[in-house]
């Protein structure tokens, strides 16, 4: 299949959308399936040098804790239009396309048979309830929804008024699976380590929750070690630590992906202790694919990754003391972290991106269907697929006032 | 200016604004129309698709299936192809809760395959029809008819097995 994949976020900026959109076009051409990207860059020469299109730079615009990113007008437009024109597309693939981005204008422009995929997940959006009635002209040419979590569906179905089925995010399992460790940590040795990854200044992430449990972890387990990594002030971290905790947790700072994967890999038991807040849980999985049985907060996003505590140990979110005991447990039988890993092995197939890819290849087919013809833009003169019989009103209008804002 | 030539151009430009919006909403109706036909072919492809490999099963596995499972079997992808009275969707039913009901050794990949394939396509096709109905409810355009006397599209609905997670929540049924 040709396969065109909008990304409306700036390619060489990080970002969760990005590297969706990556991972989904090297798997799908992985798979023998030609795949053209349009995104907006920082820089047109940060991009890949083929099958990258620029789409120009994106204004960001701080919306909902985050940026969103704003492009919008003929110029871009002119753009999108000869993408269309020059892909050839069977399918068109567009990511989060109701912010006035690159994405909402090739919804806009094409002609043909479109898939969307919505990643945000706030369960409540002022912009987008307001919002929601305007784009919906364009966004009802939309023929398959994806929505990457219960969460993104949720908004989806509640402010634009459509169903979407659920894909989530992938992994590519054997990039976590098979690799090096950290140097010096070695799964199973005599001084058993947890490991802990996210922005350890942030509450809601519960580190200080991890912390209150280790207390008893490392009375009970000598040698026992906390491995944290991410960004935040090392400083006030190390005033919450105290002299007890001082000599067995170790800080890592933000590590790369590659080191991430190592570091996923040498933990004998990995936590995420949040405390609220988590839409999806990707890194669960990450850690899971590496290998390291998981321990997690009861949300209700770790729970449906984890198929409540089958797949990973569920402890009632913001309970050190039920953390400590769960985690004291694992720690002193390798033979129930051995099966906590099998199991974390299992579901994180589920995730990887071999098979998302099939299930998001199964909604183009359905979207798609052989000989349905390709894709096109707007101003071209498209092969007439449209049903032959057209209402009188629009055989009895002048063709400028046919075309009108919607055509 | 004349009152009355006021009244005229307020009148005027009341109309054009009205005449875009009915064009406007004409091309919508149009689209979502196709959409609608669309989708219901692919879903009505994907429906045939699920009876003829349970009909297969049926023949071919005769033996494992046993007399009774096979007479239900035969008797459910036939009311499927010929629903009675029309009712496609109580046929289509009792097919999934047949295909449900299969035992895991006779119900290969491409059954799971097929029967996914029906919840992405019913999926879309209620999503096509819910955007239809929600544009012709608007007021103005019940009021000025503009669907002319096109039927309601009708929603389609039958218990695919499919709760809201597609996607990684298969593995569950499988």
């Amino acid at each position: 299949m040709r396969i065109g994949l909008v990304c409306p976020y700036q390619w060489d900026v990080p970002g969760g959308v990005q590297y969706h959109v990556r991972d989904l076009a090297d798997t799908l051409r992985g798979l023998g399936h030609h795949v053209e990207i349009l995104t907006p860059a920082l820089h047109e020469e940060n991009l890949p040098a083929e099958h990258v299109t620029w789409a120009g730079r994106a204004n960001a615009v701080p919306y909902n804790g985050s940026m969103a990113s704003w492009q919008f007008g003929p110029v871009s437009a002119t753009r999108v239009r000869r993408w269309l024109r020059d892909g050839h597309f069977d399918v068109v693939h567009v990511h989060e396309p109701a912010p006035p981005s690159v994405s909402l204008l090739v919804c806009m422009l094409a002609r043909g048979p479109i898939v969307a995929t919505f990643h945000a997940a706030a369960i409540r959006s002022l912009f987008l309830s307001a919002w929601g009635p305007v784009v919906r002209p364009w966004l009802e040419r939309i023929a398959g929804r994806i929505a990457v979590s219960d969460f993104a569906r949720r908004l989806q179905v509640e402010h634009l008024g459509g169903d979407a089925v659920v894909i989530p995010n992938g992994v590519h399992v054997h990039a976590f699976a098979e690799g090096p460790v950290l140097p010096g940590y070695q799964r199973g040795s005599s001084t058993p380590t947890v490991g802990f990854l996210g922005r350890y200044d942030e509450p809601r992430k519960g580190l200080p929750v991890l912390l209150e449990a280790m207390r008893t972890v490392v009375r009970e387990c000598p040698g026992a070690r906390l491995l944290v990594a991410g960004r935040g002030d090392p400083d006030e971290l190390r005033a919450l630590l105290g002299p007890d905790l001082e000599p067995a947790v170790t800080l890592l700072g933000e590590l790369s992906e590659p080191d991430k994967a190592a570091f996923l890999r040498s933990v004998d038991v990995y936590c995420a202790p949040n405390l609220m807040g988590e839409s999806f849980g990707i890194v669960l999985v990450e850690a899971m694919a590496a290998g390291a049985p998981v321990v997690a907060a009861d949300l209700d996003a770790f729970a449906r990754v984890l198929e409540d505590g089958d797949a990973g140990v569920l402890v009632r979110r913001g309970d050190a003391s039920a953390l400590a005991r769960v985690l004291v447990d694992l720690l002193a039988s390798p033979a129930r972290r051995a099966e906590l890993t099998a199991a974390g092995h299992r579901r994180a197939a589920d995730f990887d991106w071999a098979t998302l890819a099939q299930q998001v290849l199964a909604v183009y087919e359905t979207v798609a269907p052989p000989g349905g013809g390709e894709v096109t833009a707007a101003d071209d003169d498209p092969p007439d697929v449209e049903p032959a019989e057209t209402p009188a009103a629009d055989r009895f209008l002048p063709r400028w006032l046919r075309r009108g804002p919607g055509a | 200016m004349a009152p009355t030539s006021w009244t005229l151009l307020v009148a005027g430009v009341l109309l054009v604004l009205l005449l875009v919006w009915v064009t406007f909403t004409l091309t919508r109706l149009r689209r979502l129309e196709s959409r609608v036909t669309r989708a219901w072919d692919v879903l009505d492809v994907a429906l045939a698709r699920r009876a003829d490999l349970l009909a297969a099963v049926g023949r071919e596995r005769s033996a494992e299936l046993g007399p009774d499972r096979g007479a239900a079997l035969t008797g459910a992808v036939e009311v499927s192809r010929r629903p009675p009275g029309g009712d496609r969707e109580a046929a289509e039913n009792a097919l999934g809760r047949v295909l449900r009901e299969l035992p895991g050794s006779l119900r290969g990949p491409e059954l799971d395959d097929a029967g996914w394939r029906v919840g992405l396509a019913r999926r879309f096709y209620n999503d096509a029809v819910r955007d239809t109905r929600a544009l012709r409810r608007r007021p103005l355009a019940r009021v000025l008819r503009l669907p002319g006397r096109r039927p309601l599209p009708r929603f389609f609905d039958i218990d695919d097995g499919l709760d809201a997670v597609v996607g990684a929540g298969r593995s569950e049924g499988r």
